[in-house]
């Protein structure tokens, strides 16, 4: 007998028949849909025993408390800390997801220490450290650093701090109080004390919820800033605003003047409001030990000598306040300067420095927060790891230290034995809330609670009026407009040099806030300039230009374009500056 | 499969948002993607974005007000509970939040056409973190894959971690007090998160003052999220089909 | 040939039948044994342990799962038996300090959330109600996972959501997806 092809397909058709009644389709129906689900390779969260560990934030100088929930010991969460005294368990959109700093994918993650010292050590001429926040223990290192070897400790700082429970007035030029500035749970624990007059270009955050909006022009908050002073002083002006103001900064008081440059006119009239010893003073530091008061004094940029720094070594990993590069750039020498950064991130001096070397970013490595602006008594805290750094960061105070041959040492310790030897003040442990006078505590314990997040608060009271002069960061605004048509403003609060890839949500996938490589322009200008939202221009002043994105907003007024707080933005356009947008 | 029994004592979780306070600084939004594993975007614009909560800035011309919105968990004819095909939404009777299963969502979208408050959100792309970043996932919420919708659920992740606490406490089953990644992480306090069914919670007192007012409420959905505010222009905004009062304001 | 395209046709249909029943599951899972040859059996004996020494619940109410190698170490940093499968476990996971890659045979997709306590505390449910005698099993079965999912063999044995409706329907429990869904 033989088989046709007719048996074959019945053969077929009845496997077909016996198939369908056997588990088989079925299942691989089930199993296919299971595996589409999975296959983009979608992540699985870690498993593990769920733990709780404290830090201080360091991506700012409030240094808010931080509870961080962890996985093992990765965090994955972090969270302010209800009871303490200073940040009330605020934070902020840069500290709530701080935790992914150390995965950020522009992270600087290379570069030679051993070439970097051989090269600074080699090169002869004047030697300065510029320290964007200045007050940390490190910066103490950087001091002693400098007076071993004859060179500069630059910073640009203003060296006082405000007291907002004593204000009752509060008279804010730009400056971002309520978003961004001092520690926000302190901030808002004052805001039902005093009255807010923001001053401002346009209505930011701050001005939304002041008490006033004061539109101004961008560029004049120092001249309303002496009007105000001539008024107080002579009963009369030829600004009605200023006389306003200034009737009722001195018949509401205690008052307090604010802004963003720290001008000597806004010192003026502090003290004119008598404010000096009050709400502004002096500002405070944790007790050091006393080796190491023989340190070199702070330099203002302003006041170094054009062309005269053969070596300068940046501390970029805690940033304050970028400070734009042409600033720094005039006062190094044109003869091959060696230029050393430590940057956790790509994009800040990097891009000018000979030598860009990787450093451990928050919470990976333990250092000190010096206090907040906003806090007239001194703290002490240090923020604790909660994750290892990559292999080969390098630590700029070993790296200045060894430079100097200063001998090694735990200066962190150091420093919190002499604060426990002054006696004074009270220490917080967030893990159980309390606070406890530190002259109850031995040294050793001390030491356990600082290292365990801890927070170390002087006595109030110790506030002096400021003595040093004020040393003006940002240079004065630039003349002329050359065919410039629009006023720059800067956007508040800057951003950190390393931000979590997920503040998209604020950024692109929001526009709550304008990224910091955006610029926002009114509609009217943006059709001028034939730009639509999201294209990509240049944003050019008479010092340069530099790439951007556009967006188009109603709130930016006509004649004046926000700038976002990239390096790249910052080195060609200072605030009020001049500038242009045009299409790339 | 959803039980026609209610439980005996059930929670009705809503939140009281004081627009006077909230000073549009994106904690909560930020807080909301870490606690609930949303990727970040960066190919993404404003309308394709995931943002289970998203502050709107308002204005009337003059002056500017930033307005939290996010799922408010309809409580009568919850419209994307209706309009699923697929039955991938629902409201739980024990305790008010209207819950999204990504999984059975086949990705029509319907739901997203029908909520009122466009509090739900696509998944556009793949979801991509910056290799390491996926070690910093919560355990608590399943990461979601491209093609289906999501919203709020008012930290369900957090209410299973308080009741399995309340399990080890050995209390009796009933409702559980937790806080949500925004309420928890607003620096300002202008969030608040309650149980709206029970008379002693401030927040429930707080939403039955005649100060307090919830978006749309003409269309009688119900929602469980309630602003308060003493600005009157602020007040209107509330009938607004879109905050932006009338002013189609591309930003959202 | 009479009733040709009968035979043809249930032949093949036998074929089928054959292959689907005997020979899919066979090519369907793929099988592989536990890393460390365990056996509850002497450990509930020998040992007199019960199910929550090694498998206990933490105080937030979360369960500790598989235990992790410091909870076998704090016995066995030295070989308390004569046992091969002892010295293998000593010389390969505790003396370089690695942690075996234990096979969880209930392993859950991600989206399931299940809480043993909740269970336990509140269900007053006994370990062996879902886990059967498994606590008292001398040798631990080989893992068997599907090729084409990635999920568990044991998964389809009675730990299918199906299975948990079934339970809680009973009991009058079930109120909402996300109860059990995260």
């Amino acid at each position: 007998m033989n088989s046709t092809r007719r048996d074959l397909f019945i053969y077929a058709g009845g496997s077909a028949a016996g198939a369908l009644l056997t588990p088989a389709p079925w299942r691989l129906i089930t199993d296919t849909a299971l595996w589409s689900e999975n296959w983009p390779g979608i992540p699985s969260p870690p498993r593990g025993e769920i733990r709780t560990k404290f830090t201080n934030c360091s991506v700012c100088r409030a240094g808010c408390a931080v509870r961080a929930r962890c996985v093992g010991d990765q965090p994955v969460q972090l969270a302010g800390v209800a009871s303490h005294p200073l940040s009330h368990g605020a934070l902020c959109p840069f500290g709530l997801t701080a935790h992914h700093l150390p995965y950020h994918p522009a992270r600087l993650k290379q570069g030679s220490a051993e070439q970097a010292l051989a090269a600074a050590s080699a090169a002869g001429g004047r030697i300065a450290v510029l320290d964007l926040r200045p007050g940390r223990t490190a910066s103490w290192t950087y001091r002693r650093a400098m007076a071993a070897l004859n060179g500069l400790y630059v910073t640009a700082d203003q060296p006082v701090a405000f007291d907002l429970h004593q204000a009752k007035t509060v008279l804010s030029l730009g400056v971002p109080l309520l978003d961004g500035w001092g520690t926000p749970g302190n901030v808002w624990a004052a805001r039902p004390g005093f009255r807010l007059i923001q001053a401002e270009a346009i209505e930011s955050r701050t001005a939304a919820l002041a008490d006033v909006w004061l539109p101004i022009q961008p560029g004049t908050e120092e001249a309303l800033a002496l009007a105000i002073g001539n008024a107080i002083q002579h009963g009369k002006a030829d600004d009605e605003r200023a006389l306003s103001l200034a009737n009722e900064l001195t018949h509401n008081g205690p008052a307090l003047v604010l802004d963003n440059s720290g001008s000597a006119a806004v010192m003026a009239l502090n003290q004119l409001l008598g404010a000096a010893g009050h709400t502004m003073v002096a500002r405070p530091e944790a007790p050091v030990p006393d080796s190491w008061q023989k340190a070199v004094l702070a330099t203002g940029l302003a006041q170094i000598e054009d062309r005269s720094i053969s070596v300068l070594l940046i501390d970029e990993s805690a940033v304050d306040r970028y400070l734009p590069w042409h600033t720094i750039e005039r006062k190094l020498v044109r003869d091959n300067p060696v230029v050393v950064t430590f940057a956790s991130s790509r994009g800040g001096y990097a891009r000018h420095a000979r030598f860009a070397l990787p450093t451990a970013v928050y919470p990976e490595f333990a250092e000190d927060i010096p206090t907040a602006i906003d806090s007239p008594a001194a703290t002490f805290r240090i923020s604790t790891p909660l994750a290892a750094p990559p292999p080969g960061m390098v630590n700029p105070a070993e790296f200045i230290a060894t430079l100097a041959d200063l001998p090694k040492s735990d200066a962190l310790r150091e420093r919190a034995d002499a604060i426990h030897q002054a006696g004074r003040g009270t220490v917080f442990t967030p893990a159980d809330g309390k606070t406890v006078a530190v002259k109850s505590l031995t040294a050793e314990v001390f030491w356990k609670s600082l290292s365990e997040a801890g927070c170390w608060i002087d006595e109030p009271g110790h506030g002096r009026a400021p003595q040093a002069e004020p040393r003006p960061y940002l240079p004065p605004s630039e003349p002329g407009s050359g065919g410039l048509p629009l006023v720059a403003l800067l956007a508040t609060p800057q951003a950190p040099p390393l931000i979590s890839p997920l503040m998209t949500k604020l950024y692109q996938e929001s526009n709550l806030r304008l990224a910091p490589n955006r610029v926002a322009l009114n509609p009217s200008e943006a059709r001028a300039a034939r730009l639509e939202d999201g294209a990509h221009a240049f944003l050019e002043t008479h010092l340069g230009k530099c790439g951007v994105e556009v967006s188009v907003d109603a709130a930016v007024p006509a004649g004046m374009v926000l700038v976002g707080t990239a390096p790249g933005i910052l080195d060609v356009c200072g605030p009020a500056a001049r500038a242009k947008v045009v299409a790339a | 499969m959803i039980s026609a029994n209610k439980p005996t004592k059930a929670a009705r979780y809503g939140m009281t948002i004081d627009v006077d306070r909230c000073n549009g600084c994106g904690a909560c939004m930020v807080a909301c993607a870490v606690e609930n594993n949303v990727p970040p975007l960066p190919q993404a614009n404003d309308r394709k974005g995931l943002t289970w909560i998203r502050v709107y800035k308002v204005d009337n011309g003059q002056r500017t007000a930033y307005v939290p919105v996010m799922c408010q968990h309809c409580g009568a004819d919850t419209p994307c509970v209706s309009v699923c095909p697929q039955h991938a939404v629902d409201i739980d009777p024990a305790t008010g939040i209207v819950g999204e299963m990504p999984q059975r969502c086949l990705g029509c979208r319907y739901c997203m056409a029908a909520c009122p408050y466009h509090a739900r959100y696509f998944n556009w792309w793949d979801p991509e973190w910056p290799q390491g970043m996926e070690k910093a996932l919560n355990p608590g919420v399943t990461p979601r894959m491209r093609g289906v919708a999501e919203k709020c659920n008012f930290c369900h992740g957090r209410w299973h971690a308080a009741k399995q606490q309340a399990a080890a406490n050995g209390q009796p089953d009933g409702p559980v007090s937790y806080t949500p990644a925004c309420v928890e992480a607003c620096p300002t306090g202008a969030i608040r998160f309650g149980d709206l069914n029970d008379t002693t919670d401030p927040v429930a007192q707080a939403a039955k003052t005649s100060g307090s007012f919830r978006l749309l409420e003409t269309l009688g959905t119900e929602p469980k999220v309630y602003y308060q505010s003493k600005r009157d222009w602020v007040r209107a905004i509330a009938s607004a089909p879109r905050p932006g009062l009338g002013k189609e304001n591309s930003r959202g | 040939m009479k009733h040709r395209g009968k035979i043809a046709f249930f032949a093949g249909m036998l074929t089928a039948l054959g292959a689907g029943w005997a020979g899919f599951p066979y090519t369907l899972y793929r099988s592989r044994p536990q890393p460390v040859d365990f056996s509850h059996k002497v450990h509930a004996e020998k040992a007199g342990s019960k199910c929550d020494d090694c498998h206990s619940f933490r105080a937030d109410g979360s369960f500790t799962g598989i235990p992790t190698l410091d909870k076998c170490a704090g016995c066995h940093a030295a070989a308390m038996g004569s046992t091969t499968a002892e010295k293998n476990f000593i010389d390969n996971y505790i003396t370089p300090q690695r942690e075996p890659q234990w096979a969880a045979y209930a392993r859950q997709p991600e989206n399931v959330y299940f809480s043993h306590i909740t269970h336990v505390n509140r269900g007053k449910l006994k370990c062996e109600s879902c886990h059967a005698a498994h606590g008292s099993t001398g040798k631990l079965r080989p893992y068997q996972e599907d090729r084409i999912s990635g999920y568990s063999r044991d998964i389809w044995r009675g730990k299918r959501m199906s299975d948990c409706v079934a339970c809680h329907e009973q009991q009058g429990l079930e109120h909402s997806c996300l109860d059990c869904h995260k």
